[in-house]
């Protein structure tokens, strides 16, 4: 008797519990991301399945807003520079971990340490490079010494996401994450599903959403058919083909920029008017219209968008011009030749798509484009392989520090991880500029950069694609110009 | 006599005696209809791989960006200037399709071949020899089964570079498997049955037991495994280019065009419809060839065949109504 008892009990409970649960799911946002992080230390992997979550959990001494603006975050107020090499970071008072830890000087000490530790090895060094150490003035205020000026280090901040010092050295902290963010990490059924709930004790304003799910969907037809479902809230990495068919589409000028790094040092593209001509050759309006149905800009012959810091308005596109491309091929001597051009599929947005179409456009004017589509591990071997250089080498470059240095060090810069050229007044000119605090010298610096590159066609400049997202029609949300996506500034509809 | 009328079809010694029996299969494939429409379709096929570049209407590598997407001629906004309409990067769906056959049979037809042969000649050692080579040869498959075959493309990839020729080496090294196992098992049934002891016993030498009396009993189950290798060779050939470890652009083959018109599918039917029929058409033909090909070869089905014949003629003989043709069981 007694036994039935408990079992109508329990009945009764779990009853409950679907009852609240369906309550619970008129707040519940359910987002599906093309890959699973492979961790969830926020410090450690360059991966965006893991960047997606963990924005939502950890937070950042600064910050910004929807339409690119630095603001403070963790931070009161914006990095002071004390001498020309350490910034001083006074923090918000009483903002506490979701472990209730605090977040003190001795947290942000342990994070930046932590992150360029080289024993640590994180694959976002890259963003910190300058960072030499970080040091406690009082509990709430920290100073950061840099390798030599560096004047976006304000900018390399809104990057760096803070971890709770005693937690983080657990080994449970890779998969149950711990921040001081407006969400706390619930459950992570791996190879499904992610879980987080609203965190009651936010700091800032309080977040609309209460629940949010990821879901990890590779292919992009299946992301789209549990959009029109009704079951997922928000999907990423929408074709541009598809924005007629969904309730909501947002998009946004990306970061992403495609280019074919040209190499300068060997091969018929040593010529600079074989480089020019490969520039002349492709029809930028056709791909942007065409393949991208108008959802990408024509990169300005530069790898910035207007909005970055370093981009210079006198420089242009190379207009589609093939009876020149012709000519200037005649003329190098160059007509029919080979031209290796390196790709990979499925990584990014159409990156087959525009590899094949480029190598059309080659083929037009008379080159003989040799394509090579490898797996993607393949391909990221060739293309930071400084040994041997291709002849053209097709890949995505993302600048999420809105800044020239990140693009420019990486691929102008002769030496840099996917550079193709020996130019060392340009090599000069980006050193020059990194370490250049007064903004107008810098920025003339990167122009002079930007512009010397463009006449050297170092690149096939191509496009700057938009973020798509496809929203479900409940859902508000104002996209973001960095591609976060934060839920607390989501909201359902009434 | 089953057995006697294959053994004239396929040693017929002089070279009267092997038109007699050209002559003979030809008439025996015209009696069975479905296999002669296959062994048409499959030549039809063949023909149109070879004569793609008179049959192609465009260039299949040659894009407009502008007229990308267009539905075939048929549908209200289609033209005739592309029949099965054009793909996302404006390309002539039609001549890919044509092209495309090239090196979906090619390598089709090659794997199923390498591998096939390899994979029964194993299986034929392993399960008459037994003991210790059979364990060998067993392990060996057991280990290859195991190993992932991704990672076998990845090595072989980084050594000969992505091609038409690795996509085969990569499939044939990956297939052979299945093929060894089912002889194998095949090969430890009919070691049993009489005839076989008989051979032996009579002293016939261990390869024509095998290659004489063995293997003829394995056509049908192996053309039937072939079969289905085939398609899904056509379609793993596909996973393969489309990960950038086969065929390289311009070329084009059936499967890497599904494989690449599948994000599409909600706004271009055609993109995956068109080289999918293709490759159902295909298989469809291969597979009348083969189920014609078994009846002929499996001594066990010709025996039924003249059965039924005798019996069908006998019937007719005697003034029933009869229908045309006897339905097998």
């Amino acid at each position: 008797m007694k036994k039935t008892g408990t079992i109508l009990q329990a009945v009764f409970v779990l009853a409950l519990a679907v009852v609240l649960t369906v309550a619970a799911n008129a707040q519940e946002v359910t987002i599906a991301l093309g890959s699973e992080p492979t961790t969830l230390d926020p410090q450690l992997r360059e991966d965006g399945g893991e960047r997606a979550v963990n924005d939502n959990i950890y937070e950042t001494l600064m910050a910004r807003t929807p339409d690119g603006q630095l603001i403070p975050g963790l931070a009161a107020a914006p990095p002071k520079l004390v001498d020309p090499q350490s910034w001083e970071i006074k923090l918000r008072p009483g903002i506490k971990f979701h472990d209730e830890t605090p977040l003190n000087a001795e947290a942000v000490v342990f994070s930046v340490k932590r992150i360029i530790d080289p024993q640590f090895n994180s694959e976002q060094i890259s963003f910190f490079n300058t960072i030499k150490d970080a040091r406690k003035v009082d509990d709430l205020t920290v100073q950061i010494i840099t390798d030599g000026p560096d004047p976006i280090l304000p900018s390399r901040l809104y990057w760096m996401k803070m971890v709770p010092p005693a937690y983080a050295q657990a080994p449970r902290f890779a998969e149950a994450p711990v921040g001081t963010g407006p969400y706390k990490f619930v459950q992570w059924n791996r190879g499904e599903s992610i879980l987080l709930e609203v965190n009651n004790d936010y700091w800032g304003e309080k977040p609309a959403i209460k629940t949010v799910k990821y879901r990890f969907v590779e292919e992009p037809g299946t992301r789209l058919a549990g959009l029109m479902a009704g079951e997922f809230d928000v999907i990423t990495n929408l074709l541009p083909e598809f924005t007629q068919q969904v309730p909501q589409a947002i998009h946004i000028q990306g970061l992403e920029h495609p280019i074919i790094i040209l190499n300068a040092d060997g091969g018929p593209t040593q010529d600079v008017r074989v480089r020019q001509a490969l520039n002349y050759a492709v029809d930028k309006e056709a791909l942007a219209e065409g393949l991208f149905e108008k959802y990408a800009q024509i990169a300005q012959g530069q790898l910035l968008s207007p909005s970055f810091f370093g981009f210079n308005k006198e420089v242009g596109p190379y207009p589609y011009d093939p009876e020149k491309a012709k000519t200037l091929l005649q003329e190098a001597g160059a007509a029919g030749a080979t031209v290796e051009l390196i790709g990979t599929s499925g990584r990014w947005l159409k990156d087959r798509e525009l590899v094949e179409a480029v190598a059309g456009y080659w083929e037009a004017v008379g080159i003989k484009p040799k394509v090579r589509i490898f797996e993607f591990n393949e391909y990221l071997n060739r293309l930071f392989d400084r040994k041997t250089r291709a002849d053209a080498i097709f890949v995505v470059s993302s600048n999420e520090l809105l800044d020239a240095d990140k693009s420019f060090s990486a691929y102008y810069r002769a030496g840099g991880i996917g550079s193709s050229n020996s130019d060392a007044d340009l090599a000069a000119l980006i050193d020059k500029a990194r370490s250049e605090t007064d903004v107008d010298r810098r920025a003339a610096l990167y122009h002079k950069a930007v512009k010397h590159a463009h006449e050297q066609a170092y690149f096939t400049w191509l496009l700057n694609i938009e973020d798509i997202y496809g929203v479900s029609a409940r859902l508000e949300w104002p996209a973001r110009v960095d591609a976060k996506i934060l839920v607390q500034e989501m909201r359902l509809k009434k | 006599m089953g057995r006697g009328t294959y053994t004239k079809i396929m040693l017929g010694g002089h070279r009267r005696e092997r038109l007699l029996a050209l002559r003979g299969l030809a008439l025996e494939l015209w009696r069975d209809k479905t296999g002669f429409m296959g062994v048409v379709l499959t030549a039809a096929l063949v023909c149109m791989a070879l004569a793609a570049p008179w049959l192609a209407p465009h260039d299949p590598s040659a894009q407009d960006l502008r007229a990308r997407l267009k539905p075939p001629a048929w549908t209200v906004q289609g033209t005739w200037n592309h029949v099965l309409g054009s793909d996302h990067l404006g390309r002539d769906v039609l001549s890919r399709v044509i092209y495309g056959s090239r090196v979906s049979l090619l390598v089709g037809a090659a794997v199923v071949l390498l591998a096939g042969t390899f994979g029964v000649v194993m299986g034929l050692i392993a399960g008459y020899r037994g003991g210790r080579t059979d364990n060998f040869i067993m392990r060996w498959i057991d280990t290859q089964v195991a190993f992932p075959g991704l990672l076998l493309a990845l090595i072989i990839l980084a050594v000969i570079g992505p091609s038409m020729l690795t996509v085969i080496i990569v499939l044939a090294l990956n297939g052979w498997m299945v093929y060894g196992r089912m002889t194998r098992g095949a090969v430890l049934a009919v070691r049993q049955t009489a005839y076989v002891e008989a051979a032996e016993i009579v002293g016939c030498s261990g390869r024509r037991v095998i290659f004489r009396h063995i293997l003829p009993n394995l056509t049908s189950p192996l053309l039937t495994l072939g079969i289905l290798e085939f398609a899904r060779i056509v379609l793993a050939e596909a996973a393969l280019s489309f990960l950038g470890l086969g065929i390289q652009p311009p070329a084009t083959s059936w499967g890497l065009d599904v494989a690449t018109g599948k994000d599409y599918i909600f706004r271009a039917w055609w993109l995956v419809t068109m080289p999918g029929v293709a490759i159902s058409v295909t298989v469809l033909a291969v597979n009348l060839v083969a189920s014609w090909m078994r009846l002929i070869s499996d001594p066990q089905e010709r025996e039924k065949q003249f059965a039924r014949q005798v019996a069908a003629r006998k019937r007719r003989g005697r003034g029933f109504p009869v229908p045309q043709e006897v339905t097998p069981q």
